[in-house]
């Protein structure tokens, strides 16, 4: 009879563990994942670019300046792999986008213009979905951070090689202004 | 935690609430299948797995199937993304944010602006637009929608709602079962040792319990929408979007064809006429409400 008590308390024991440690494996796995999505949806950003120049130059040539920040926030935002240098090259492109469409504002036939009208939408979808995926990966590495910082989980940490992640902050002032639920 | 407007107070609180009225549900059925026991005696103790076996078969059936069951009873039809982009990019848009797998889309051929969730789970799930909806709503209005329907999937309300029905529909078929006996004079177990009293209580309970049952069944049911309005907001993290959404559809004086109470729960603003069904037993909270809700999100921001 004991033998069985004493088993049984070590099996709940052990599904204890494993239950603490796959939750923090699966918390980090959230994070890759999310963030990785961040780079998919980026890529797709990067990829609309090429095509938005040129439409944009054919009715706006002598913006030059505009033109050239954009590709060059571009080519930054393809090369970058770390998460810093991806939210760095990212609020750059974000920016550099804006520019761009505050020129277009300024031309009535480009913003009459089809090719416009189908990336308009293009560009509204993708920034939405850029933005998403960036509080996605955040709401993650919350968790995971709560996770890694709170009892009983903390202590699997160590273990499970779990440590806290930094969150994805694009440098963009314009972004605080914008009306958002914020904690 | 809970502080009125913030969404992740908002979402704890009407699970709590949900909790506690399927524990309500739960006390109901014991309590009418000890009246039964009371009145009848136990000779008609086998009617109550009878009654909840009836009900679990035929509710069980409609949800496991619940996506295609729908497809059929709205006369939606699904479509895919050559045909709608734009749709399908707001609900990836919503996808991404939410996590979730990328649900079933499909349209219904109706003027009145609405929308509906449904599926077993996130896998299987399926949402659905009317034509209306998607002509006089602008993207942020939309994507506040979808966010809605899709925070139907990730709270896994059609579990709910199964869950809520099935009880409602045995306590429901469990009464007529005990009213019929009572009505072609079947006679209670000659154990007139009973205290008049109880018996009366029971009778009672049994002729109030499918009234109760159904109120219930609405309280869940406004409940899960509330919840599915701040989810939404998780989601966007844009209470605007959703608000004038909903702003939208209180403007709006048609009502889905259809008008089918079967499915009415299901829609994100109810088709049936407010007047014709009392609040207590409404499927929606009122509108101005999830409004003004929404509105105290705004000012927090």
């Amino acid at each position: 009879m004991e033998i069985i008590i004493a088993l049984g308390v070590i099996a709940l024991i052990a599904i204890f563990l494993v239950v603490q440690y796959n939750r923090l494996i699966r918390l980090n796995v959230a994070v890759d994942e999310s963030f990785a999505q961040i780079e998919v949806q980026l890529k797709r950003r990067a990829d609309l670019i090429p095509n938005l120049v040129e439409t944009v130059k054919g009715y706006a040539e002598h913006e030059k300046s505009t033109f050239d920040a954009v590709v060059a926030a571009r080519a930054k935002a393809t090369s970058a792999t770390s998460l810093t240098d991806v939210a760095a090259a990212d609020g750059m492109l974000t920016q550099a986008l804006r520019g761009l469409l505050a020129v277009a504002e300024a031309y009535p036939d480009l913003k009459a213009s089809s090719n416009f009208l189908s990336l308009q939408e293009e560009l509204a979808t993708t920034e939405n979905k850029v933005s998403f995926a960036r509080q996605f990966y955040n709401d993650n590495v919350r968790s995971l951070n709560t996770a890694v910082k709170t009892m009983p989980t903390n202590f699997f940490a160590g273990l499970a090689k779990v440590s806290e992640r930094e969150f994805y902050e694009v440098e963009d002032p314009q972004s605080r202004q914008v009306p958002n639920v914020k904690f | 935690m809970a502080e009125v407007g913030n969404f992740r107070g908002l979402q704890a609180a009407n699970k709590r609430k949900t909790f506690a009225l399927l524990i309500l549900f739960g006390l109901l059925m014991w309590f009418v299948a000890y009246a039964a026991l009371t009145y009848f005696g136990g000779s008609t103790a086998y009617l109550v797995p009878f009654a909840v076996a009836i009900s679990l078969i035929s509710v069980w059936g409609s949800y496991y199937g619940s996506d295609r069951l729908v497809l059929t009873m709205t006369g939606a039809k699904l479509i895919t993304e050559n045909d709608n982009p734009k749709l399908f990019n707001l609900v990836h848009e919503v996808v991404i944010a939410s996590g979730l797998p990328m649900p079933k889309v499909a349209i219904v051929v109706d003027p009145a602006p609405n929308a509906f969730a449904t599926g077993r789970n996130p896998e299987h799930a399926l949402i659905a637009f009317t034509t209306g909806i998607l002509d006089v709503m602008d993207r942020d209005q939309l994507q506040g929608v979808i966010a809605h329907e899709m925070s139907h999937v990730a709270n896994r309300d059609t579990l709910v709602s199964a869950v809520a029905a099935s009880t409602a529909g045995a306590i429901a078929i469990l009464s007529d079962f005990l009213m019929r006996i009572m009505f072609f004079g079947g006679r209670r177990d000659s154990n007139n040792n009973s205290n008049p009293i109880a018996l009366v209580v029971s009778l009672i309970v049994l002729i109030m319990a499918p009234l109760a049952a159904m109120l219930l069944k609405s309280a869940i049911s406004r409940k899960r929408e509330s919840l599915a309005d701040a989810t939404a907001v998780s989601f966007t993290r844009n209470p605007a979007g959703l608000r004038s959404a909903l702003e939208v559809l209180a403007r709006d004086s048609t009502v889905v064809q259809q008008r089918s109470t079967a499915v009415a729960h299901i829609w994100i603003e109810s088709p049936l006429d407010a007047k014709a069904v009392s609040r207590l037993f409404a499927s929606h909270p009122p509108i101005e409400e999830r409004i003004a809700t929404l509105r105290a999100m705004e000012s927090l921001s």
